[in-house]
Order: structure tokens, then sequence, then C-alpha cells
């Protein structure tokens, strides 16, 4: 797919290769920005934003990068741009501040009354924002290392550590009685 | 399995059962980690609650997708950006005055170009009598230097008139105001 589009923006077809762009990374470019954002809406309007980023950046592109690579460069930016617009009304206790009524939305999007899997959810909550990333990521992209870590612009081998420490330390919160009981 | 860390010679294995279990370890290893899973109990026990809890992160975990309309609202969006600007009404008069402004503005400047270009002309044809009657007063003088005066005299002053003239067309083009002239 991206040796077509790169054959377009080769021959100056700019609008011709986002044509063939949106299709193919707009759902990647979805779940990225919703690892980061945590928030559906949020995350649907970042991956417009990038869009419209990318269609108007396309016709600057050099090709030093992989398209994919420089893509995900500007969902990431997009969305960090979001993310410290929200800033100053980020407060994890405050039940009515930004964060938390994202976090909430977030845990009900499932299906409701079911206690375990909203635990489990609070649970990836505390954990490092990398490391909340990389979980979210991994569980979108069908489990790959590789499509987390080339969305998220890391090495592999961080991105297997971020993962390994994540999903320890869920295993640890996961069941607080049998550790102390240990 | 009570306590998520390996310990012991197993500690060396948490890792690889990791990988092993996302099916990300070369054969060579997941063979060797495979012989020792086999015989050690704990890690056994540990690979089975990191699998439940890998289970549950895929079925618990949020799967969201775009809506059905995202591509017509970009698309949308797209096309306002593309889109000619439109003036308002009140704006749109106040551009078109200050257009017209400009548009006077520029006649007047080649108006004044031209008639700085009509007087300089005027002014350098009587310099040039002038100096011919001069040149004519002293042509005895002239005619023992140079063997026909009167010809030579002649080519100076329709070589300098067309000069004159030249520059002044120039001028009056390129709405460059001419000397003394304010634009």
């Amino acid at each position: 797919m991206d040796a077509g589009i790169e054959q377009h923006l080769a021959e100056g077809r700019h609008a011709r290769a986002f044509d063939l762009v949106v299709p193919a990374y707009k759902d990647r470019v979805f779940r990225l920005a919703w690892s980061i954002l945590k928030d559906r809406a949020a995350a649907e309007d970042a991956t417009q934003e990038t869009l419209v980023r990318v269609w108007k950046a396309l016709p600057g592109f050099d090709g030093r990068a992989a398209l994919g690579t420089w893509i995900y460069a500007i969902t990431r930016n997009t969305c960090l741009m979001e993310l410290r617009r929200r800033r100053p009304t980020v407060s994890f206790d405050d039940p009515d501040s930004t964060e938390a009524q994202h976090a909430a939305a977030n845990i009900a999007t499932g299906p409701a009354g079911d206690p375990e899997r909203d635990n489990l959810l609070r649970l990836v909550e505390t954990l490092p924002q990398n490391q909340q990333e990389a979980v979210r990521l991994f569980y979108l992209e069908d489990r790959s290392y590789d499509a987390v870590a080339e969305q998220l612009g890391m090495p592999l081998g961080t991105v297997k550590n971020l993962l390994h420490r994540a999903r320890k330390r869920l295993m640890e919160l996961a069941r607080p009685d049998e550790v102390k009981a240990a | 399995m009570n306590d998520p860390t390996l310990i012991g010679p197993c500690a060396d294995y948490e890792h690889d059962l990791v990988e092993l279990h996302d099916g990300a370890l070369p054969p060579e290893r997941a063979r060797a980690v495979h012989l020792h899973v086999d015989h050690c109990e704990r890690c056994r026990d540990w690979m089975q609650a990191f699998a439940a809890l890998d289970a549950r992160l895929v079925v618990d975990l949020p799967q969201p997708r775009l809506p059905a309309d995202f591509d017509v609202r970009l698309h949308e969006r797209l096309a306002a950006l593309t889109r000619p600007v439109v003036r308002s009404d009140q704006s749109g008069t106040l551009e078109r005055e200050h257009d017209a402004l400009l548009a006077a503005l520029r006649r007047g400047a080649r108006r004044n170009a031209l008639l700085g270009a009509i007087g300089w002309a005027t002014a350098m044809a009587c310099a040039l009598i002038m100096a011919r009657n001069l040149i004519r007063e002293a042509s005895g003088t002239l005619a023992t230097v140079a063997g026909s005066t009167e010809s030579l005299m002649m080519f100076g002053v329709v070589g300098v008139a067309v000069a004159i003239a030249g520059w002044a067309l120039w001028a009056v083009r390129a709405g460059t105001p001419l000397p003394g002239l304010a634009r």
C-alpha cells in the first residue's frame, strides 16, 4: 500500500496519494490517538486533525522517513498538544475533572455491570502514562510488538520492557490479597 | 501463584516466559524455555497467571472504532479548507473602497510621471536649441578643427534628442517619478 502511495507522491499526485493514505492509516491513527488520549471522541478529533495536517504537509513529504513513521509522529504531536491543552484541568482526585470524566467514559464503553472488568480498567489507569499507552496499543494492534514500536516511535526492546513491567504490575495489583498472604 | 516476581534461577526466565506467551520468542530459545517450564512448577504457575491476565486484557480493554461517517466529515472539513473565502457584506464594501482608492492613486501617479516626462523633454529640447545656436556662432572656430562642423553638430543634436525621448518614455512606462515632480 505504501509503495503505491509513494509512487503517487513521487509523481506529484498528492490528492491521489492522500486518497490512499486515509483508508490505509485512519484506523491505526485512531487507535494510537485513543491509546494516548483514552477518550473516543477526543481520539476521533485527533485523528481528523492528524489527517488534515497530513493533507496539508503531504506535498512537502520528502521520503527521508517511512510514511507510517511520519504519520505516527504527526499523530503523537497532535495528541500531545491536546494533552497540553487539557493539563490545567487535570486532577485525578476531582471527580468532575476532565481527566476523571475521560477515564469514566473510557470504562463506560464496555458492557455495563462487570465489576471485575471495571476493576481491571481502573488498575490500568494507575500505570505510568507510557505503560498505559503501550498496553492499550498492544491489545488494539493484535498483540504486535512491532506495531506498538512503530506507532509509539520507540525501539522494540523498550516496548517489550514497558509491556513486561506493565503486565507484571497488573498481576501484582490484581491479586493484592494473595500477595499479602504470601 | 502468589507473587508475580520469579526468584532464583527462574528470574532469568521471566522475560522469556512473557515473550513465549506472546509468540515473540525465537524458536531456539522457545525450545529451551519449554524444557525449563516442563520441569518447573513455579514457572508453570507464573505463566498460567500471566496467560489469565493477558486473556482478560484481550477481552476487557475497550476496542473503539471510528464512526461510519468519519470519512464524510473529514472530506467536508478538507473541502471547507479549499473553498475560497467569501467576504461578508460590510467587509466587502470596505475592501472595495480601499481597492478603488488605490487604483485612483496609481492613475494619479501615472499622470504625474507623464507630465514630468513632457516637461523634461521640452526643457531639454530648448537647451539643445540654445546650444545649437551657440555652436553655430562658434562655427568659424570649429571649421578650422573639423571638416564639416554643421553635419557633426546635427548628428550630435539628433542623438541627444533620441536619448532624452527614450529615457522619458521609459520613465513613463515604469511609473518612475522624474526629478522635481512628486509621484
